[in-house]
């Protein structure tokens, strides 16, 4: 039996046990992601094309932040104390099977709200979307850090720790960090935690993508998404492998 | 040989310095084709035994060895030998149950997976009216079933059953223990969990009463039992609040509202039931039964027995 076939099933088991759910979910962030971009120029009066293509370019960076810092360390929650992660461990496959098919997963269902979100954003505001070719595997990188660090410190942490650290992430993702608006408008020590925290890694990877000659993304933001996202997964796999 | 359980020990260690030997040097070994019973109360040790087997946990000391082969070294080859039912009920979400018993039988056999089986056991178990029904929306008792099913659609050599019988119907109960019995004569074995000593009885082949970790007393079920006693026990239920004298052979006996209880010794057989058809023909007695000991006469005596030597 191979490790393909395995990969089959298991997603096959995981998809359709939260099918409706996740059909839910999607909807929600398209909601959501399209809100960011609209509901935010209510906010700001008469908003200029730079502070639009901000907040458009950030929607993606919220909507991947929330999938995997604050929706999946819930359902992680959920499933500890159902106990369906104990009834996961028994199957006769290995542990990196399960996480690489529940990440898969959640990197399909924030699809449908990204690109709703762009496509509303760039016929009602025209902000200057220049989409390179980078966005793939920025997508990506940007999807896998926030999925691996929301599995580690939701696999590592009791439901209700986790919970509460999702609640701080809706929160501080969508006020206090450089996602909808420039680093510079932070207090210094908070610009300090950023440079540290993948979040404005995040933002700043992500709006290269989407305004490639606009914005540019650092070595330094691709290396701070890495460090985490091995973080992450690695604290995930050992934590489901601890005995 | 399927599984030998050698001289496990496994210790929690709490809050501060408070310490829970869960499993205090276990030995067992269960060959091909046999149910064995693993009997006890809440918190004796059975789900922690279990889980070391399926090389969830590490023993602190000892080994356990599934066909030949440290589990220790190798978890995930011991879940692929043995597949599970958890004691708690398995959240199916949006799965029905015939997802979800395919899709573990897919996982488990891969292409030798036959889904003739999947039918085959939906209808011994008469699961028919849930099997496309979504999972959230089935009774405990579905929900049990397909679990069970999840754990024998492609059973491995070894099959743990962790309180399969809860939330399930008398009917579905006995399709339940067939379904495990042909399980075993095909070769595989199975450890069934319990504390509901008395259907326990009937189904297994062996069994251990484990308490507080330690493995009180293995073998067959009349073997435990004559282990403990070989008394029989009259059941009484009393006509009226009444007095009645209990009979001088009685060898200890106890009342709760109008049943009345007593041991004796087999040799009392015959005089007994002289004596209380006697008592109906009176009128003080409405009927009377006798039995020899069960095993839960023999699990109680010897699970109290400790309590009684530790004061």
């Amino acid at each position: 039996m191979n490790l393909l076939s395995h990969y089959k099933y298991v997603f096959q088991m995981q998809f359709l046990r939260n099918a409706g759910f996740f059909v839910f979910i999607a909807l929600i962030q398209i909601l959501i992601s399209i809100g960011i971009v609209i509901g935010f120029t209510y906010l700001i009066p008469s908003p200029d094309t730079a502070t639009i293509l901000f907040l458009a370019t950030g929607a993606p960076t919220i909507i991947l932040i929330f999938t995997g810092l604050v929706i999946l360390p819930q359902q992680v929650g959920t499933a500890k104390s159902d106990g369906y992660m104990e009834f996961m461990r028994t199957w006769p496959v290995k542990r990196s099977v399960i996480l690489g098919a529940d990440t898969a997963l959640w990197l399909l269902i924030t699809i449908p709200g990204i690109v709703a979100s762009t496509i509303v954003a760039h016929l009602m505001f025209r902000p200057g979307y220049d989409i390179s070719w980078t966005v793939v595997p920025a997508l990506l990188m940007i999807a896998l850090t926030s999925i691996g660090v929301g599995y580690g410190f939701s696999y590592l942490l009791s439901p209700t720790a986790s919970l509460g650290i999702s609640q701080v992430v809706v929160f501080g993702a969508l006020m206090f960090s450089p996602v909808n608006f420039p680093m510079e408008r932070l207090p210094e020590w908070l610009q300090a935690l950023h440079e540290v925290l993948p979040i404005y890694s995040m933002a700043e990877v992500m709006r290269a993508s989407l305004a490639a000659s606009t914005f540019e993304a650092t070595a330094g933001n691709y290396i701070n998404l890495l460090i985490w996202c091995v973080l992450g997964y690695g604290g995930a796999i050992i934590i489901l492998n601890k005995k | 040989m399927v599984l030998d359980v050698k001289a496990v020990t496994k210790v929690f260690s709490g809050r501060g310095r408070n310490k829970m030997v869960a499993n205090d040097n276990v030995s067992l070994r269960i060959q091909e084709g046999e149910i064995y019973g693993l009997l006890g109360q809440n918190g004796a040790g059975k789900t922690t035994l279990v889980n070391q087997i399926l090389g969830l946990i590490t023993p602190d000391r000892g080994d356990i060895q599934l066909l030949g082969e440290s589990v220790i070294g190798s978890p995930a080859r011991a879940r692929s030998i043995c597949s599970v039912q958890p004691q708690s009920q398995v959240p199916l979400g949006f799965l029905t149950p015939k997802q979800a018993v395919t899709l573990m039988g897919k996982m488990r056999a891969g292409k030798q997976f036959d889904p003739k089986r999947v039918e085959m056991l939906f209808e011994t178990l008469d699961m028919g009216e849930w099997a496309n029904k979504e999972g959230e929306k089935l009774s405990g008792g579905a929900k049990r079933l397909t679990a069970f099913c999840m754990a024998v659609i492609a059973p491995g050599k070894l099959v743990i059953l962790d309180e399969p019988t809860n939330d399930v119907d008398p009917v579905r109960r006995r399709y339940l223990w067939q379904v495990i019995r042909n399980l075993t004569n095909d070769g595989t074995s199975v450890i069934l969990v319990t504390h509901n000593v008395l259907e326990a009885e009937k189904a297994v082949d062996r069994v251990a009463i484990i308490d507080k970790g330690k493995i009180l007393t293995q073998g067959t079920p009349s073997e435990v039992k004559s282990s403990v006693s070989n008394q029989m026990r009259m059941e009484l239920s009393l006509a009226s609040e009444s007095d009645l004298e209990i009979p001088s052979w009685a060898l200890s006996s106890h009342r709760n509202g109008s049943r009345l209880i007593f041991a004796m010794d087999p040799r009392e057989v015959s005089s007994t039931i002289e004596w209380a058809e006697r008592q109906v023909e009176n009128g003080l007695i409405l009927d009377y039964s006798l039995s020899p000991a069960t095993i839960e006469d023999a699990y109680i005596e010897l699970t109290s027995k400790k309590v009684v030597v530790q004061k």
